[in-house]
C-alpha cells in the first residue's frame, strides 16, 4: 500500500507517497527525487546509501522509510551551508578523495557524522568510523587525508590548481582538482540510475538455475497476460552473435538454444514496476534439458569432456573445449636451464576474482520518434557497445547513440556490451516506451568479466651472479562460459611477463578452457597480474638459494630506457632501477629485510604493463583517438572526446593538456565525453590508453589553438611569436612580462584573425611488436614500470596476516596531475592487496557462485586497509603527451607477489596459491614446523 | 535493486499496542533496527504481508541499573550498549563488534539477541536458492550442510549473544500469554529452523544481566575475515570474577558453530585457583574438544575449531590482564 506521509528531508518537510514495502533509500532515490544516496549492494553491505537519521548514520537501503517518518533525514544533498558545499564535501575534491564518486556520498556522511562528535579524529578513529563504507577505488589512504583536512576546517574557496607544477610548465605536474569531483561530493553528479525518464518502465532478466543446459521451450504467456507488463523477449529475437573482440563472437543478447552458467539470460521483460518484472520473469516457464557442468579447466580441456559449446560462431562444430592455445619460444630455454645455477620450479595457483565496482551496471534505452535508438550505459567502451547494438540489432549505426553517463566504478568489469544493454533497445521498442534494467550486485558477480583463474607449471633459472637466463610456464586458464576477451587474455598471460625484469630465454604455452561459469576477462592488470606471482616469487627463492638480496637481484635483471623484452616489445623508457631505488628506502628495506622481529617481514616485487595496445580491436587505420576542441567568445573552451572517464579522471586529464597548452583556465574548460552522437571516436577506457592517446590527441588540438592564438597576439603587439609568453589566464610579452592580455581577449583576436575557433587533434600508433605470429598482441607505445615493498606481519598461532603498509613507486612517464597518479597508484595497491588477502570467486560443484553478493565477497574495509605510499617516478617516455605513460593498472601487480615475499621474509613459508588466507598461511607454517 | 514484495507497516507506539497488532495480524512480523530482517525479506526468505515496527515505541530503549541488576531496553542500539560503562566490558565489545558502524547505530541488543540463524545455503537470494534447490530452512527438504533431511544445522551468529549467555542474562518478554521471563540458557534450542523457544508472537522487551560479582570480568573473541562488517566464523563469549588472582566464577559460551550457542563444560576447573598458564592451556583444550564448527559459515572447519582454542588462550589471557 501506498500512503501519503510526511518526511522531513534536510530540514523541509516533503509530502509524499510512499509505498509501505519502500526502503527509505527507494523513497529518496525514486520519489522524493534525491538521487545522491546510492545504490551499491542491495542489503546492507557497503554503505553507499548512508544517511543520516537524528543525526546518525544508517543504511537507507535497509530503513523502512516508513520508519523515518518524524524523523530528521538528512542526505548528501543536505549538508552545504546554502550553495557552498561543507568543508567535508570539498575536502573530498580538494585532496583526490573521490574518483568514481560513487561510494563517497555515503562516505562523506558517515565522516561528517564523526565530525560532528570528534573535531580532531585520528586516522584509526577515522578507519573506524568509515568501516561499513566500502571505496573501491581510492585505497582509502586520500579519503583519510580528506577528513583531517575538513577536520581542520578549510579556507574558501580552494583554487582549482594548486601545489606546483612541473618546472617548464603551467599546469602539467601540479594538483589540479578534478572537474568532476565537487558533483559527485554534492551528490548532484547523475549515474545511470539516476536518470528517470517520462513514462520509463523498469526490465528484469531472467537467468538460469543451471550452470548447464539445454533450452527445449519457453513459455512467456503468462508474463505477458500479466497486468502491468508491456513487453516480453526472448533470445531468438536477436540471433546475431557478438564478442567484443570480432574474431570470437561466441555469444548471444539472451540465451537461445543453451545455458552456459548459473544466471546466464534467457528472457527479459519489461513492466511499469520493477516490482512487477520480476514476478513476470519469475512467470515464464522454461523447459531445460540438463547437461554435465563443466567446472574443472583441465578437465574440460581432456578429450571426451562436455562441451561447453557444440559449436563455433560460424557453426563449424567444436571438439574440445579449448578456445584459445599460444605457443612461443623465444632464445635457447633448454640449454640455459641446463647450465643454471639455481632453479626453481613448481606449480603455482592464481583464484579468480571481479571487479566488485560499487555500481551495479545499468542501461535505459528509448526509441525517439524520429526511429533513432538512445541507450544510456554504465560502460567503459561506448564506442564497442555502439557498433555490437548495431550488428546484434541489425539497425545502422547511423540511427544509434550511446551515452555514458557518470560511471560508479569499472576496472574492466564494464569493459564490453551485456546483455541488459541489447535488451533495453530491445524491449523499449517492443513497449514504444523507455526502459531501464538496472542489475541486482547479484546478477554483477555473474556479468563478472573478472579476473581468470591460472595455473602455472612454472621453471625459472639463473647463473651464479643473478642473471635470469631461462623462464618457461604452461598455463591453463580457467575462461569461463565465453570468450570476451580471452583471445587476447591467453596471449597477455605469456607476452606481458618478460619486464621490466630480463629474460635470457622464454617459452610458453598458454591454453584456455570454456568452462559452465561466468566468463572471465579483463580486470585491471589484464591477464598480466596473474603470472607476476609465480615469476616474482620463484625470484625471490633464486635469490635465496644464490645468497642474494632480493632487490639486488631485481637489480641485475632491471631493464634499463631503451631495452627490448625478449618477445620484441621495446620499453623507450623504463623507470625499474628507480623504482627499486625509491621503494627500498622508503620502506627502510636494509634495516629491516631479514632482520625484524620473527612473525614480521618485507617483500618486494616489480611490474611493467601497457600504455594502451598498439593495435586496434577491430583492425583499421584510423586514430585510436580523437578529440575536437572549439571555443567561443566567452571565453570557453569545449573538449569533445569519446573517452570514457570512469572516475580515473580522464575528462580532468583532457582539460589539463588544453590548459597547458592554451592557457585557457581549467575553470573555463568544458570536456563533453563518451556520446557518440556529439564526440570523436575514442576507443574506450581499457588497457590504460587513454592518457597516452587520448592526450597526445588533445595535446594536439590544443597545441594548435595555441599557435593561432599566439600568432594573433605577436600581430597585435608586432613582436615575433617567440616573444609570446602563455601562463594560465594570459598572454604576455617575454620581453616585457607586465604586458599581459586577458586570455579571453586573446580568443577574440584569433576568431577576428584567423577565424572559428575549432581545432582537432588524433591519435595514430606507429607499428612496433615482434616480428612473428602475435607479437603485435602485448605491443605498446610505452611501457610502464612499478615496484613494491609490502610490510605485514603473520600470527604463527592463527595464519592471519595483517598488511601494516604498501610502499609504491611508479614509473608513469611523467605525472600530469600528481594527486590523480597518486590515487591510481593506491587504488591499484589496495585492489592487488585485496585479491591478495581476501578476495576468491568460489563455486560448488554444480557452477553455483559461492556467495554472490558484498558480504561474501570480501572486499577490504577501510580497517584492513593501512595508509598507502605512493612515490612518481617520471622518465618522460617520447611516447606520451610531455612524456606521460600508464598509471592505473600496472601498480597493482606487484602487489600480490609483494605480500608473498613479505609472508616469507615474516615466517619462512612460500605460498604458492592465493588468496593467502589464515587457514592457507597456517598449514604452510604447520607443514614448515613438521619437516623442522 | 533487490526489491520487497508489498506488505504493510504499523508504527505502534506502546509495546501493548505492538503485541496486539502482532496478534490480530496474520503473517505478521516485528521489525527493529531491520538490518538483518529486510535483507532476508529482500531474499524472499520471509514474506509478510504486515510489519510492525518497534521503532516509535517509547521507552523501549534505555540503560539502567538497580540495586546493582542491570536492565537493557530491547530497542536500546547496538552502538549505545557498545558505547555504555554501565554494561560488563565483555558485552560493550561484543556490541562493538557487530558488523559495520551503521548496522549498530540501527541495530538493536534486542534484535542481536533474537537474530535468525544464518547459513551460506540460506541467506541468499530467491534465484540462488531456487538454482541451489532450497534448503531444509526455506523452501526445502534437505540440509546441503550435513547432508541430511532430519535438521537443521544453521549457525546461531549474534555476537553479543555467547557473553550474554556467559554473565547469565534473563530475557523479558510479552507474549500471547502476557509478560514474562526466560534465562537465555534456555532461549535457544538446537534446531536452526526454529532457533528461539519462545511463540512467534512474542515480543522481547528487556534484556537483564544480575548484579556482577566483585572481581568481574568479561570479554567476547571474535573471528571473522575482515576487520568490520562481516558476521563472527567463531565467537566467545567469556565472563566471571577473579578477586586477588584467584578465579572464583567463570563460564564460557561459543557460537557460529550450530543453531544454538554452547555453554563451554569444565570452565569451573578454574575456581579457586589462579588463572596462570597451564590453566588457561588446560580451558582452552576444553574448548577445543567442545566446539564441532560446520560448513554452514565460510571458512575451513578444521581451522575454526583450530582457532576456538586460540581465542579461548587470548580470551582468558585478557580476563587476567583485565582483573590486574
Amino acid at each position: 500500500m501506498k500512503e501519503l506521509r510526511t518526511l522531513s528531508i534536510n530540514g523541509e518537510d516533503r509530502e509524499l507517497a510512499i509505498p509501505h514495502h519502500w526502503t527509505l533509500l527507494e523513497v529518496l532515490r525514486y520519489e522524493a527525487q534525491l538521487t545522491g544516496s546510492k545504490q551499491g549492494c542491495d542489503k546492507g553491505d557497503c554503505g553507499a546509501c548512508t544517511v543520516l537519521l537524528d543525526g546518525e548514520p544508517v543504511l537507507s537501503c535497509c530503513t523502512l522509510a516508513m520508519q523515518a517518518v518524524g524523523r530528521e533525514v538528512r542526505t548528501i544533498e543536505g549538508i552545504a551551508n546554502g550553495v557552498t558545499p561543507a568543508a567535508i564535501q570539498q575536502a573530498f575534491d580538494v585532496t583526490g578523495a573521490l574518483q568514481c564518486g560513487f561510494c563517497q556520498p555515503g562516505m562523506i556522511m558517515s565522516a561528517a557524522a564523526l565530525l560532528e562528535k570528534n573535531d580532531d579524529p585520528s586516522i584509526p578513529e577515522i578507519q573506524e568510523a568509515l568501516s561499513g563504507n566500502l571505496c573501491r577505488c581510492t585505497g582509502y589512504t586520500k579519503i583519510y587525508e580528506a577528513v583531517q583536512l575538513a577536520a581542520k576546517g578549510l579556507k574558501q574557496p580552494v583554487e582549482r590548481v594548486t601545489g606546483t607544477p612541473t618546472e617548464g610548465f603551467t599546469v602539467i605536474g601540479s594538483r589540479a582538482r578534478k572537474l568532476d569531483a565537487i558533483g559527485k561530493a554534492t551528490g548532484a553528479t547523475q549515474y545511470a540510475d539516476d536518470i528517470q525518464l517520462p513514462g520509463m518502465l523498469h526490465g528484469k532478466i531472467l537467468r538460469s538455475p543451471h550452470a548447464h543446459a539445454r533450452i527445449r521451450s519457453i513459455d512467456t504467456s503468462a508474463a505477458e497476460a500479466m497486468k502491468g507488463v508491456k513487453a516480453v523477449m526472448v533470445g531468438a529475437e536477436l540471433p546475431t552473435s557478438f564478442g567484443v573482440i570480432p574474431w570470437t563472437p561466441d555469444e548471444h543478447a539472451l540465451c537461445i538454444d543453451k545455458v552456459r552458467y548459473i544466471g546466464d539470460g534467457v528472457a527479459a521483460v519489461a513492466a511499469v514496476d520493477e516490482e512487477t518484472a520480476n514476478r513476470a520473469i519469475a512467470a515464464i516457464e522454461v523447459d531445460y534439458e540438463l547437461l554435465e557442468p563443466v567446472l574443472d579447466p583441465r578437465a574440460a580441456l581432456e578429450e571426451g569432456a562436455p562441451l561447453v559449446h557444440d559449436e563455433d560462431w560460424k557453426g563449424r562444430p567444436r571438439k574440445t573445449n579449448l578456445c584459445k592455445k599460444v605457443e612461443l619460444s623465444f632464445g635457447e630455454v633448454d640449454a640455459a636451464l641446463e647450465s643454471a645455477a639455481a632453479k626453481v620450479s613448481g606449480t603455482w595457483r592464481y583464484s579468480g576474482s571481479t571487479h566488485a565496482p560499487i555500481e551495479p551496471h545499468c542501461a535505459i534505452g528509448r526509441w525517439e520518434p524520429d526511429g533513432r535508438l538512445t541507450v544510456w550505459s554504465a560502460t567503459q567502451v561506448s564506442h564497442y557497445l555502439h557498433r555490437e547494438l548495431a550488428k546484434v540489432l541489425d539497425v545502422p549505426e547511423t540511427k544509434i547513440r550511446v551515452i555514458q553517463p557518470a560511471l560508479g566504478g569499472a576496472f574492466g568489469g564494464k569493459s564490453e556490451p551485456f546483455d541488459l544493454e541489447f535488451c533495453v533497445a530491445v524491449l523499449a521498442k517492443k513497449a514504444g516506451r523507455p526502459v531501464k534494467i538496472l542489475y541486482t550486485r547479484e546478477e554483477v558477480f555473474y556479468a563478472h568479466r573478472g579476473r581468470h583463474p591460472m595455473e602455472f607449471d612454472f621453471t625459472i633459472a639463473a647463473d651464479a651472479e643473478g642473471n635470469i637466463t631461462a623462464v618457461e610456464n604452461d598455463i591453463v586458464l580457467d575462461g569461463g562460459s565465453y570468450h570476451s576477451f580471452g583471445l587476447v587474455t591467453t596471449y597477455y598471460a605469456g607476452q606481458l611477463l618478460p619486464g621490466p625484469i630480463r629474460f635470457g630465454s622464454y617459452r610458453y604455452r598458454s591454453r584456455r578452457a570454456y568452462t559452465t561459469k561466468p566468463a572471465c576477462g579483463p580486470k585491471r592488470g589484464h591477464g598480466s597480474v596473474q603470472p607476476r606471482f609465480p615469476l616474482e616469487t620463484a625470484i625471490d627463492e633464486l635469490a635465496e638459494q644464490l645468497g642474494m638480496d632480493p632487490i639486488a637481484i631485481r637489480r641485475v635483471n632491471g631493464m634499463v630506457d631503451g631495452e627490448e623484452t625478449i618477445t620484441g616489445m621495446k620499453a623507450e623508457t623504463c623507470g625499474i632501477l628507480q623504482c627499486l631505488d625509491s621503494v627500498e628506502a622508503a620502506s627502510g628495506w636494509l634495516e629491516k629485510h631479514g632482520k625484524l622481529p620473527d612473525g614480521r617481514g618485507v617483500g618486494v616485487a616489480t611490474s611493467m604493463y601497457i600504455s594502451g595496445t598498439n593495435y586496434p580491436i577491430y583492425p583499421n587505420k584510423m586514430p585510436q583517438s580523437s578529440v575536437v576542441l572549439r571555443g567561443d567568445r566567452s571565453g570557453t573552451l569545449t573538449i569533445f572526446a569519446g573517452t570514457n572517464d570512469i572516475g580515473q579522471g580522464s575528462d580532468s586529464m583532457l582539460a589539463i593538456v588544453v590548459a597547458e597548452e592554451t592557457g585557457v583556465p581549467m575553470d573555463d574548460i568544458i570536456v563533453v565525453s563518451a556520446d557518440t552522437d556529439l564526440t570523436p571516436v575514442d576507443l574506450g577506457a581499457y588497457s590504460s590508453r587513454i592518457t597516452l592517446m587520448a592526450g597526445t590527441a588533445a595535446k594536439e588540438a590544443g597545441g594548435k589553438l595555441r599557435k593561432r592564438m599566439v600568432e594573433a597576439v605577436a600581430a597585435q603587439w608586432e613582436v615575433p611569436t617567440e616573444q609570446v609568453g602563455v601562463r594560465p589566464g594570459e598572454y604576455y610579452d617575454t620581453d616585457e612580462p607586465e604586458k599581459v592580455l586577458p586570455v579571453r581577449e586573446v580568443l577574440w583576436l584569433t576568431e577576428s584573425a584567423s577565424g572559428t575557433l575549432a581545432e582537432h587533434g588524433g591519435y595514430w600508433t606507429k607499428d612496433r611488436g615482434g616480428d612473428y605470429r602475435g607479437g603485435t598482441i602485448g605491443a605498446s607505445p610505452a611501457y610502464s614500470a612499478t615496484a613494491h615493498v609490502a610490510e605485514v606481519s603473520v600470527d604463527e598461532n592463527t595464519g592471519k596476516v595483517t598488511l601494516h603498509n604498501i610502499w609504491a613507486a611508479h614509473d608513469c612517464g611523467r605525472a600530469l596531475n600528481r594527486t590523480l597518479v597518486e590515487g591510481q597508484i593506491e587504488g591499484s595497491v589496495y585492489m592487488g592487496a585485496s585479491e591478495a588477502l581476501t578476495e576468491d570467486m568460489t563455486y560448488r560443484d554444480d557452477g553455483l557462485h559461492f556467495g554472490p553478493n558484498l558480504l561474501d565477497y570480501r572486499i577490504l574495509t577501510s580497517l584492513d586497509t593501512p595508509l598507502l605510499e605512493a612515490d612518481i617516478v617520471e622518465t618522460v617516455d617520447p611516447a606520451g603527451p610531455y612524456g606521460a605513460k600508464e598509471a592505473g593498472e600496472g601498480p597493482l601487480h606487484p602487489a600480490i607477489p609483494a605480500i608473498a615475499n613479505a609472508i616469507f621474509d615474516a615466517v619462512g613459508v612460500r605460498l604458492r596459491e592465493m588468496p593467502f588466507t589464515p587457514e592457507r598461511v597456517l598449514a604452510a607454517i604447520q607443514a614448515k614446523h613438521a619437516a623442522e | 535493486m533487490l526489491r520487497m514484495q508489498p506488505f504493510e507497516v504499523h508504527l505502534p507506539e506502546t509495546v501493548a499496542e505492538a503485541c496486539k497488532l502482532r496478534s490480530e495480524l496474520a503473517d505478521s512480523l516485528f521489525v527493529a533496527g531491520g538490518t538483518d530482517l529486510l535483507p532476508n525479506i529482500k531474499h524472499g526468505l520471509f514474506t509478510p504481508k504486515h510489519l510492525i515496527s518497534l521503532s516509535h515505541i517509547d521507552g523501549f530503549d534505555g540503560i539502567s541499573v538497580v540495586d546493582g541488576a542491570i536492565r537493557i531496553g530491547a530497542g536500546t542500539s547496538l552502538d549505545v550498549v557498545a558505547n555504555s560503562t554501565d554494561v560488563p566490558p565483555g558485552l560493550a565489545k561484543a556490541a562493538s563488534l557487530v558488523a559495520g558502524p551503521q548496522h549498530r547505530k540501527m541495530g538493536t541488543l534486542g534484535g542481536n539477541v533474537m537474530l535468525d540463524t544464518r547459513c551460506l545455503f540460506y541467506n541468499q537470494s530467491t534465484q540462488w536458492r531456487e538454482a541451489l534447490g532450497y534448503c531444509l530452512k526455506a523452501e526445502g527438504t534437505f540440509c546441503h550442510v550435513i547432508g541430511s533431511d532430519k535438521r537443521c544445522v544453521a549457525a546461531h551468529s549474534a555476537d553479543t549473544v555467547p557473553v550474554l549467555l556467559a554473565l547469565d542474562a534473563a530475557v523479558e518478554f510479552v507474549g500471547p500469554e502476557g509478560e514474562g521471563a526466560v534465562n537465555m540458557r534456555q532461549l535457544y534450542r538446537q534446531e536452526g529452523r526454529d532457533p528461539v523457544q519462545l511463540d512467534d508472537r512474542t515480543l522481547l522487551t528487556a534484556i537483564v544481566l544480575p548484579p556482577l560479582p566483585a572481581g568481574h570480568v568479561s570479554t567476547y573473541r571474535k573471528v571473522r575475515t575482515r576487520a568490520a562488517i562481516d558476521f563472527p566464523q567463531l565467537g566467545i563469549g567469556l565472563a566471571g570474577a577473579i578477586v586477588d588472582g584467584v578465579v572464583t566464577e567463570l563460564s564460557a559460551v561459543a557460537s557460529a558453530l550450530m543453531p544454538q550457542p554452547k555453554v563451554l563444560k569444565g570452565m569451573d576447573a578454574a575456581v579457586g585457583k589462579p588463572l596462570d598458564e597451564a590453566m588457561i592451556e588446560h580451558l582452552a583444550e576444553r574448548c577445543f574438544k567442545q566446539v564441532r564448527p560446520q560448513r554452514s559459515l565460510h571458512g575451513d572447519p578444521a581451522w575454526r575449531r583450530h582457532m576456538a582454542r586460540v581465542e579461548m588462550r587470548r580470551g582468558l589471557e585478557e580476563l587476567v590482564e583485565a582483573s590486574q
